[in-house]
């Protein structure tokens, strides 16, 4: 990477590209493929289709570049597209989108003999996943969004397509809910 | 202040980017409050974990599908441009066929002006009445001309969907490739988006007016075309188009289309999200 690309912001890198400089995109790749990526994991529960989410967004960065705003924000243009994304994909799988079966981390808690997969189910980690899982995937979208550091709540509300106040009190009650589900988890899952 | 006027403030205590600035009494009540303070704590612990939670990294699949993809994108737009140059060069080489072609023409009518007037018969007195019959006469021949232009028009499009998919797919294509079209191409790439029985050749041609969005013609003629587009994948493709556009007069479609009983589930689902985008 050059100084000059170095210097340039996201929104100046997707005009360029928009403006036919297409190699501009591949900067924009590796700047937010990885934290996109992390979005899509945590919001499907499932590695390979947050791959294939992920590169349809930037597939449709692509297709649509045309239509990227002067005043727009790249990040909260990137990740509405992946919203719809993601409910495009929810669409075709018509299944349930977490790929954790919360009967399952039920069942592991109190069968399994083996101390390794015990520890394993009281892992914080494995336990907010699965809380994350039994958040509805509203609930699990709008947290994830909020506590996604380079987005403003005012952009949060504009992917959501609601207002700010709207986005906080969505935020909130989505955190409640995986409080609620998350301690519950954890009392169920002691020795 | 009491407790619950206090947890109304949580979400910006819980945030780090508005927690400095938050509420003095909340925070005073906070302090005070062992209720509110397990409520904060069991938030703000949640909320750590969360935040803790490991960002898997994606495979190299991702990058080589990323960069393969970028490339053929950049070998078409290069294929476009050459296209264009190639075009380009062409229309200065016959510049001044269509110079001369239009000054010989002029001359010609010129010519026969003169012929006439040397020729014609003395004019015979005229009426009102007759002036009037001449004028509708008239009329009437431009309305004939012009249904007979529509209709080579049609009949030149007929004629192009006797010919396989694939070409009609290059005729798109070639449309495509223009930075520029003029308006003959765009109304062809409109015509295809319309009439074309071939799915793939309706999906290129929407993708070609892309660039052309702004115009108002082609805002107009992909809503045209939405009624009559049976197939629900180009249907959710226009209606992206239209919601992409913000063009209002979609609103109504839109609507429409949002509430069908006979329409799929995934285009009633698009049209509802565009509408919310209008």
């Amino acid at each position: 990477m050059d100084a000059a690309t170095e210097q340039r912001s996201d929104h100046a890198l997707m005009l360029a590209v928009r403006d036919g400089e297409l190699d501009a995109l591949g900067e924009l790749f590796e700047r937010h493929h990885g934290p996109l990526f992390g979005f899509l994991v945590k919001l499907t529960g499932d590695h390979a289709a947050a791959e294939d989410i992920a590169q349809t967004v930037f597939q449709r960065m692509l297709k649509y570049r045309h239509t990227y705003r002067n005043d727009g924000s790249l990040t909260a243009w990137m990740y509405h597209l992946a919203r719809r994304c993601a409910a495009d994909h929810f669409r075709k799988a018509n299944a349930a989108p977490y790929a954790t079966d919360p009967e399952d981390l039920q069942a592991h808690a109190d069968d399994s003999p083996h101390a390794a997969e015990r520890a394993a189910v009281r892992d914080d980690h494995a336990l907010l996943h699965t809380a994350l899982g039994r958040l509805d995937r509203d609930d699990r979208e709008v947290l994830l969004l909020a506590r996604f550091q380079e987005l403003s709540f005012a952009e949060v509300a504009g992917i959501l397509e609601c207002s700010v106040g709207a986005a906080k009190v969505r935020a909130h009650r989505a955190l409640r809910e995986l409080r609620d589900i998350y301690f519950q988890l954890q009392k169920e899952t002691l020795p | 202040m009491n407790c619950q006027n206090a947890r109304e403030i949580f979400p910006e205590l819980l945030d780090h980017r508005t927690a400095a600035t938050a509420h003095l009494e909340a925070r005073t009540h906070l302090a005070g409050c062992p209720d509110c303070q397990r409520e904060f704590s069991a938030l703000s612990q949640t909320l750590a974990a969360l935040d803790a939670m490991p960002n898997p990294a994606p495979t190299p699949r991702l990058r080589q599908n990323f960069y393969a993809m970028l490339e053929e994108e950049k070998n078409s737009a290069a294929s476009v441009r050459a296209v264009a140059a190639r075009e380009q060069h062409a229309r200065r080489a016959s510049l001044w066929r269509w110079v001369l072609s239009p000054a010989a023409a002029a001359a010609l009518l010129a010519l026969g002006y003169l012929a006439g007037i040397r020729s014609a018969p003395a004019p015979l007195p005229t009426t009102t009445d007759n002036s009037v019959a001449l004028r509708n006469e008239v009329v009437d021949l431009r309305k004939k001309v012009e249904a007979m232009g529509q209709l080579v028009g049609y009949t030149a499009l007929l004629q192009q969907q006797q010919l396989p998919a694939n070409a009609r797919l290059r005729g798109v294509l070639t449309s495509a490739r223009q930075e520029n079209p003029d308006q003959g191409g765009i109304n062809d790439l409109i015509g295809s988006l319309l009439l074309d029985p071939s799915t793939n050749v309706r999906l290129r041609a929407l993708d070609a007016l892309y660039p052309h969005a702004d115009q108002e013609v082609v805002r107009a003629g992909v809503l045209a075309s939405l009624p009559r587009e049976q197939n629900p994948l180009v249907q959710v493709h226009m209606i992206d188009f239209l919601a992409a556009s913000r063009d209002p007069e979609a609103a109504a479609a839109l609507e429409k289309l949002s509430v069908s009983e006979t329409a799929d589930s995934s285009v009633r689902e698009a049209a509802r999200r565009a509408l919310t985008e209008l």
